[in-house]
């Protein structure tokens, strides 16, 4: 009798098990051929609109973030980037429109299991003023814990490994107020990495930073890029810093998408004129695009 | 040639400063440990000293004697009237230190105390309106101080809320709160004729006539509040980073700081419910701790606590020998230290103290 139950109900269940991954891998086929040529986009940002009361701040912005690459996001100030970087990393909620994370919609990912795919790097950040290297590193293993779990092994291993990557290794003891600002943004970046996500955010990473510490915080993310594979999305307020160092740039204004692609294509003269609305040169030195931006 | 000398120059200055963040670090942790070991030496002779003191005098042997192997009437008789006392000392210190702690860490404020921005005062008009009008429940009091404690809080919390807490308009609104509320508790006090031994109690924090029954009550709140904040000290380390950050690490700060700010409101009000309004101890005590240990939470919270028992205590004992027969209660002891003790602390604050 019970066995009888037992077995219609696991019949049931794989029943239904089928029917779920017919429809994955339809969807999934829907959406490829909708991408480019079988890349499987990292993030997908579909129609969205945003509002700061009656400020409309987001009409429309569509976009697909390519896993594997560095994706820059520009634009004037009030354009919307800031919002669209919140949105896209769950601190604001869309009011209209969706962003999938390979396939799921974050609106149903909640913060923890956001955290565990995706690591995000803001532009301002504080720690109490005796915390040392290792154990605001030692932060980024947060979203894979319990409440009151000890450290694994495997957290010590990632958390040495973002140190390494991050050139803090012999710093691990020093409290993080008495490195400079270019070490201090190298700590926030290798606290991300210890949550060791496929995709990382930063905002406006080089803020604050004088132009040798943001060559190398650049340097950084292209060699976590290139070396690790990791997904780059970020927000950058020097063209040429975006030319240089994005595989794709994302240009916004007045909330919409204007201009996005290969950087030394759709970066010109007319494109800098409608997104910053000033009169810029463009020059080519060795073969490499620059904006005369002074 | 040169340019490796150079190098290898610059390798052993790292590693020279490497050697020196270690040898700091160490030096750190042997401050911490030597620090909880003396306060809980220096707590143990304070409890010793606080049974002698009075006009019963017992010798230690005596007093162990007396408590576990054989009847002594001065020792019983200390039981009875001393022990009680010196148990709410420390329970109250513990949980009001650990309360500062906790409202520090949550309102991401350094001068948060539970006295001095209301929560306290709250919890005691909830007592003192049930000690007026409703004797017959006078067995839930912790119960209705803790909701006083939640008003207060969330008044404070939402009243200084704009587009953010700054630090100073917390305090600046708590005092206000912590005013209405101590005024509503005269304003009641004399109302019913001014010689309500209960409300004065509570007001003046005075605990002279406490039994164990006070301690019975105490005791079980105290005890869950300090392990649930224990629990919470690695969610209290996260809540140093922004806001935005601690998200981006998956933790729903918004929720978190609920849970904290509860668990601070509990350990303050009830303790205020038996032991009357302490204002300045949840501030002195984190502040004193964080220079000794650090501010990691999972040391701070339990030397808070012990700091926090060893200085209620001495505050109750200074006060009921320092003009003997006559007593002064550990919250005007406070005050008086704590007063000038928070404006050195405003005025040596660079970020609080423009």
């Amino acid at each position: 009798m019970e066995n009888k139950d037992l077995q219609a109900i696991d019949d049931a269940v794989e029943k239904q098990a089928e029917v779920l991954v017919e429809q994955e891998m339809e969807r999934q086929n829907g959406n490829g051929a909708s991408d480019r040529a079988g890349e499987k986009p990292a993030m997908k940002v579909k129609d969205l609109y945003f509002s700061y009361g009656k400020n409309k701040v987001l009409k429309g912005v569509s976009l697909q973030i390519a896993a594997g690459k560095i994706t820059t996001i520009m634009g004037a100030n009030g354009c919307g980037k800031s919002t669209l970087f919140s949105l896209m990393t769950k601190n604001l909620y869309p009011r209209k429109g969706n962003i999938f994370l390979s396939g799921k919609n974050i609106q149903n990912l909640n913060l923890k299991e956001f955290a565990q795919q995706v690591a995000i790097v803001q532009q301002y950040n504080t720690a109490s003023d005796d915390i040392t290297v290792e154990n605001l590193v030692a932060f980024g293993r947060t979203p894979h814990k319990k409440m009151m779990q000890g450290s694994s092994e495997e957290d010590e291993r990632l958390i040495e490994w973002a140190m390494e990557v991050t050139n803090l290794t012999e710093y691990r003891n020093r409290e993080v107020s008495r490195l400079s600002g270019g070490q201090r943004q190298r700590v926030w970046i290798a606290m991300a990495l210890a949550q060791n996500t496929k995709i990382l955010f930063l905002d406006e990473p080089t803020t604050y930073l004088d132009i040798r510490y943001q060559i190398e915080i650049l340097q950084l993310v292209q060699k976590l890029n290139r070396e690790y594979g990791i997904t780059i999305i970020m927000v950058l307020h020097d063209i040429n810093q975006a030319i240089t160092y994005s595989d794709y740039v994302i240009g916004l204004k007045d909330g919409q998408v204007l201009v996005e692609g290969d950087p030394e294509e759709v970066i010109t003269a007319e494109s800098i004129r409608e997104l910053y609305g000033i009169e810029l040169g463009v020059t080519k030195v060795d073969g490499r695009k620059f904006v005369l931006a002074v | 040639m040169e340019e490796t000398k150079v190098q290898d120059a610059a390798k052993q200055e790292a590693a020279d400063l490497s050697a020196q963040d270690q040898a700091r670090k160490h030096k750190k942790a042997a401050k911490a440990a030597v620090s909880f070991i003396v306060m809980i030496l220096l707590l143990a002779a304070l409890f010793f000293a606080a049974v002698n003191i009075g006009s019963l005098k017992v010798s230690f042997s005596e007093l162990l004697k007396g408590l576990f192997v054989e009847y002594n009437e001065n020792v019983a008789t200390i039981y009875d009237l001393r022990f009680p006392r010196i148990m709410i000392s420390m329970l109250a210190g513990a949980a009001i230190a650990v309360s500062g702690v906790l409202f520090q860490a949550v309102l991401k404020n350094p001068l948060a105390d539970p006295g001095i921005i209301g929560i306290s005062s709250g919890a005691s008009f909830a007592a003192v309106l049930i000690t007026a009008f409703a004797p017959a429940l006078f067995f839930f009091t912790p119960i209705f101080a803790f909701l006083g404690g939640v008003i207060a809080f969330a008044l404070v919390y939402s009243l200084s809320w704009k587009g953010g807490l700054s630090p100073l308009r917390i305090i600046l609104v708590g005092v206000a709160v912590n005013s209405m509320f101590t005024g509503l508790s005269s304003a009641l006090n004399s109302m019913n004729g001014g010689n309500m031994s209960g409300v004065a109690a509570i007001v003046n924090g005075n605990i002279t006539m406490k039994t164990w029954d006070d301690v019975k009550t105490l005791a079980p709140y105290v005890a869950v509040g300090l392990v649930l904040a224990i629990i919470f000290t690695g969610k209290c380390n996260l809540l140093a980073l922004e806001d935005k950050t601690a998200r981006s690490l998956g933790v729903n700060v918004n929720a978190v700081r609920i849970v904290i700010s509860v668990i601070a409101v509990l350990l303050a009000s009830i303790s205020t419910a038996v032991a009357g309004v302490i204002s300045f101890l949840g501030l002195i005590v984190p502040h004193i701790g964080r220079i000794l240990v650090g501010s990691d939470h999972k040391v701070l919270v339990p030397f808070s606590a012990l700091f926090g028992a060893f200085a209620f205590l001495l505050a109750d004992t200074i006060g009921r020998t320092i003009a003997s027969p006559y007593e002064v209660s550990a919250s005007i002891i406070m005050s008086v230290v704590g007063g000038p003790f928070f404006i050195i602390l405003l005025r040596r604050s660079k970020k609080y103290g423009k």
